[in-house]
């Protein structure tokens, strides 16, 4: 087994001197980096997505615990914005003049971070690895110059899967349901880019982002239903995707194969809201298992994987939150923490905005990752991940590749066409801890 | 249900109003001696000069006031408000400002003939005769401030470039910047309401067609229609789907997404005195909900200023002077709007059918020379090198807050270019004089009933709300800076609002340097 954190006595990170500190940027210090997030931690959107900030937050204090970036501790601040972008403004607001950040970083949702982007951009700070896969945030940098992505844009993960689907299922009907936002948009655009066609509210059907709950999605799954859909996608939120497997099930709609874009197939997500509605986690494992996602990053159920294995043991020495069971969001919160560190790292000493933001740019595939995909950042996008494995949920709510076998696709948020890529990522640092490119 | 906002009608209009002065006998010490005259057109004017005289003595300008009346408003007569004035706390600064040893001056903004309206060219003369007239009979001013609130700033903004040796600071209360950028939103929401709900409402292509009562009156019809549309639409919050335009009334949106859709285009600000934009509960479940209903509550003042102002820059202009042929209509809704409030515009679907249609409506066609005069209404050079201090409300549904920032953003370019020359080798070193400051609303602050219905009729937000509403923090806050600046020559540096000093004037005040509100969607 490999030696991934340092039950070493002696620190890894060699500091000759005290820090130049970044004397006109705020947030940052001789002694502190301060890191800001929102993201939904309360309300309807909150399950699943509110274990990534303690994640992050148990990997910036394992690097704490080894010295710190530069002798720097990392503070992550969070704000709760519920998921309703008038609280997204003012937290946003909080963490620029009260908190005095000096970056973001992972904030969750589309909906809300575009209503924050644009004054967040407007005022030179960077915007680090924002959980959204819009790919409007990411293509055009000299609109959003400082924000970076977490995940593949949804085109991206789109095309790859909707390739798979068009050339594993050439006879079957295949319909989507999506939400009708920037989220639902981008991945629409994708299957139809990779061939898939679809008729309007026959084999196209969709809702109002965030009226899943109270609407429901009867009348969506009605319509695909009553139209021969066999296979139909998921775009839309993991709440979203319990949803309609549920309601799919009281209809009595069973489809061949539920396809759900891989935002929206968090297991735990998946279980939390049909929990709620009475369904039990093994009722609801199987309503999982089978069902086709894609990925970017290894399973968190990978007990090889040697990323998985280090954040696992980091998570559970360093990771307070009130629920740290490992499962995907985890995964992500620490990968997404791991990134920042390795980057933050390889600014340097003198670290400033600008620094940080021009060494994102010009080291984008060789900041280190936990993905299987590279990150593709560069002057001309700011694009995460372009490259998608696609799998299916097992029994065991752990999304396994398909046949057994890993292939990792890429392509770009254009027309670009779908191809095998042979990315093999780098080895993991001994301590877990990368320090820059 | 019910009724979420009271019936509209010509009656409900908060523009103008009388008011009591306060006393000169009500001010703590010191003793003050008090000055009536008249200025040279017969205009009213009161001065107040306390015992405590510290040398800076301020003229305040009121806005506009139309010269016609209407039910629960009559023109004012005589000096209507002798200090910066709140709506919301019936209340001035007069014995503040007294105590603090500022002496103090207003007139009746009443131009020669006995008419208000928009008098911006006979303002800026009448403002100077004032300023003389105080310097004449106050023999000990060391300073002098100009300070006026909504449609007085343009007059106080050309008197400071036509006499800049007459002030030695220049205040602006929730006011204008560019005139026709204001207006020509407040007429495009006529317009978009005739669209989705009304076709007989004409708006501001109706204004200025006929002049003095009759078009006063006029004008009054056509905000009594719009009126009548918002208050059928506050009995069910809108839950009727659209019958207008026809290619859309088979579509289902409720009517509640257009008015979202228009206020959203328009800048109407998605907080009001009762609703925060944010809060939800069982009747508003969702927050684009409470936005909408915030724009329905802020749309009285919003038409407001479109009729009255409207109807009075229509006479000076002449009639046709909004014309929306080339408007962009889909570039007026943002990707950010779009995709915060999705919901309550029934979502991407129904956003493209209303804007898909709406752009295939028949355009207002203007008279190009009256839309020539009404864009370079009120223009100036923003070459004053004078301290000049704004402070507006965040969410001001009469004068967008955006005016506040497209002022500073001309008034920084205006600064740039003057500077260019200078470095070139002509005119003077320009200064950079310019200090915003504006007040927040609170974060949260809806209320509901038991039955999650807001509560419309209760206290109004503390601050950010309402045109020239602030607290007494906040405005005697400006009095002091700019009484400061004059002394100094110099308007803080947009920096201050970060330090512990400013923090302490009022917790409301936004304290991000930075900070920018809505932006108006036009800039002239």
């Amino acid at each position: 087994m490999l030696a991934f954190v340092a039950g070493v006595a002696v620190s890894t990170l060699a500091i000759t001197a005290l820090p130049a500190t970044a004397a006109s940027d705020p947030g940052v210090s001789a002694t502190e980096i301060v890191l800001g997030m929102q993201l939904p931690q309360s309300g309807a959107a909150s399950p699943g997505y509110n274990k990534v900030d303690d994640a992050m937050r148990g990997y910036f204090d394992y690097v704490n615990s080894k010295g710190g970036i530069y002798g720097r501790k990392v503070r992550l601040v969070v704000k709760d914005d519920q998921y309703k972008a008038g609280l997204t403004v003012s937290s946003a607001s909080s963490l620029i003049n009260k908190d005095k950040v000096f970056a973001f970083i992972g904030s969750v949702g589309t909906q809300t971070h575009i209503s924050v982007i644009g004054d967040i951009n407007r005022r030179g700070i960077p915007d680090l690895f924002v959980n959204s896969g819009y790919s409007g945030f990411y293509t055009d940098p000299t609109v959003y110059p400082n924000s970076f992505a977490a995940l593949g844009t949804y085109v991206v993960e789109s095309k790859i899967v909707g390739k798979y689907l068009k050339d594993t299922y050439p006879t079957k009907k295949i319909g989507i349901l999506y939400q009708t936002d920037d989220f639902g948009r981008n991945a629409l655009a994708g299957f139809t880019t990779a061939g898939l066609t679809f008729e309007a509210k026959k084999t196209a059907v969709n809702f109002i982002a965030g009226t899943q709950g109270s609407l429901g999605l009867a009348s969506q799954l009605t319509a695909l239903k009553a139209n021969g859909v066999e296979i139909v996608i998921v775009a839309a939120v993991a709440s979203a995707t319990a949803i309609a497997v549920a309601t799919a099930a009281q209809l009595g709609y069973k489809p061949e194969k539920w396809v759900v874009t891989s935002v929206g197939s968090d297991a735990t997500t998946f279980q939390t809201i049909l929990g709620s509605k009475g369904i039990t986690p093994a009722v609801s494992a199987g309503m999982l298992a089978g069902i086709i996602s894609a990925s970017h990053a290894p399973s968190p159920g990978e007990a090889t994987d040697e990323y998985v294995v280090a954040f696992k043991k980091i998570n559970d020495d360093f990771n307070k939150g009130p629920d740290k069971r490992w499962d995907n969001n985890v995964l992500q919160g620490m990968n997404i923490a791991y990134m920042a560190t390795s980057a933050l790292f390889g600014v340097g000493k003198d670290l400033t905005r600008k620094g940080l933001v021009s060494y994102i740019e010009n080291n984008g595939p060789n900041i280190s990752s936990a993905a299987l995909s590279p990150l593709s950042y560069s002057r001309t996008t700011h694009e995460a991940f372009k490259s998608f494995w696609i799998g299916a949920y097992d029994g065991a709510t752990v999304l396994k590749p398909i046949d057994g076998t890993r292939v990792l696709y890429t392509t770009d948020s254009g027309a670009g066409p779908v191809t095998v890529s042979n990315y093999v990522r780098p080895a993991l640092p001994a301590d877990a801890i990368a320090k820059g490119a | 249900m019910r009724k979420f906002i009271a019936t509209l009608g010509a009656t409900a209009l908060i523009v103008g109003g009388t008011l009591t002065l306060i006393p000169s006998a009500n001010a703590a010490t010191p003793t003050v001696v008090t000055t009536d005259g008249k200025l040279t057109n017969g205009a009213a004017y009161t001065m107040k000069v306390p015992s405590n005289f510290n040398g800076t003595f301020f003229v305040w300008n009121h806005g506009f006031r139309p010269s016609f009346p209407y039910p629960t408003y009559t023109p004012p007569t005589g000096v209507d408000e002798l200090t910066p004035y709140s709506v919301n706390r019936k209340a001035d600064v007069t014995a503040e400002m007294l105590k603090a040893g500022y002496g103090i001056a207003s007139y009746d903004r009443v131009s020669t003939g006995g008419l208000h309206g928009w008098n911006t060219t006979d303002g800026v003369e009448m403002l100077k005769d004032m300023v003389d007239t105080a310097r004449a009979k106050v023999t000990n001013i060391k300073k002098v401030v100009v300070y006026g609130s909504s449609g007085a700033t343009p007059v106080i903004n050309q008197f400071i470039e036509k006499y800049p040796d007459k002030a030695d600071a220049v205040g602006l209360l929730a006011g204008l910047s560019a005139t026709s950028a204001s207006i020509q939103s407040a007429c495009d929401y006529f317009y978009l309401l005739s669209v989705f709900a009304d076709p007989t409402i004409k708006g501001c292509a109706a204004f200025g067609v006929a002049k003095g009562a009759a078009g006063h009156m006029a004008s009054l019809g056509e905000f009594a229609k719009a009126g009548a549309l918002l208050s059928a639409w506050s009995k069910d919050l809108g839950a009727k789907p659209l019958a207008y335009p026809a290619p859309l009334a088979a579509a289902g949106i409720p009517q509640r997404s257009a008015l979202l859709l228009a206020g959203l285009m328009v800048g109407i600000p998605t907080k009001s005195s009762h609703m925060d934009g944010i809060s939800t509960s069982a009747v508003v479940a969702e927050h684009s909900i409470n936005a909408t209903v915030a724009i329905l509550e802020n749309s009285q003042d919003a038409l407001g200023t479109g009729t009255f102002a409207g109807q009075a820059i229509g006479e000076i202009v002449g009639p046709g002077f909004y014309d929306n042929t080339k408007t962009n209509w889909f570039a007026l809704l943002s990707a950010a709007d779009s995709g915060r409030y999705n919901l309550g515009l029934s979502g991407d679907d129904a956003i493209a059918a209303m804007l898909g249609v709406l752009s295939m409506m028949p355009r207002v066609k203007g008279d190009p020379a009256a839309v020539a005069k009404f864009k370079a209404l009120d223009a100036i050079n923003y070459s004053s090198d004078k301290p000049t201090i704004l402070l507006s409300n965040e969410a001001d549904r009469l004068v967008f807050a955006g005016n506040s920032a497209l002022y500073v953003e001309n008034a920084r370019a205006s600064y740039k270019a003057r500077l260019a020359k200078y470095k070139a080798g002509t005119g003077t070193k320009p200064v950079w004089n310019t200090f915003a400051m504006y007040a927040l609303t609170p974060e949260t602050y809806t209320k509901f009933s038991d039955a999650g219905l807001p509560d419309l009729a209760g206290p109004v937000a503390e601050s950010g709300v309402g045109h020239q509403s602030f607290t007494t923090a906040q405005m005697m806050g400006w009095v002091n800076l700019l009484a400061q600046s004059a002394k100094t020559g110099k308007a803080p540096s947009q920096k201050f609002v970060a330090s512990s000093i400013f923090a302490k004037i009022d917790p409301n005040l936004s304290t991000d340097p930075d900070f920018l509100p809505n932006l108006l969607k036009y800039k002239s």
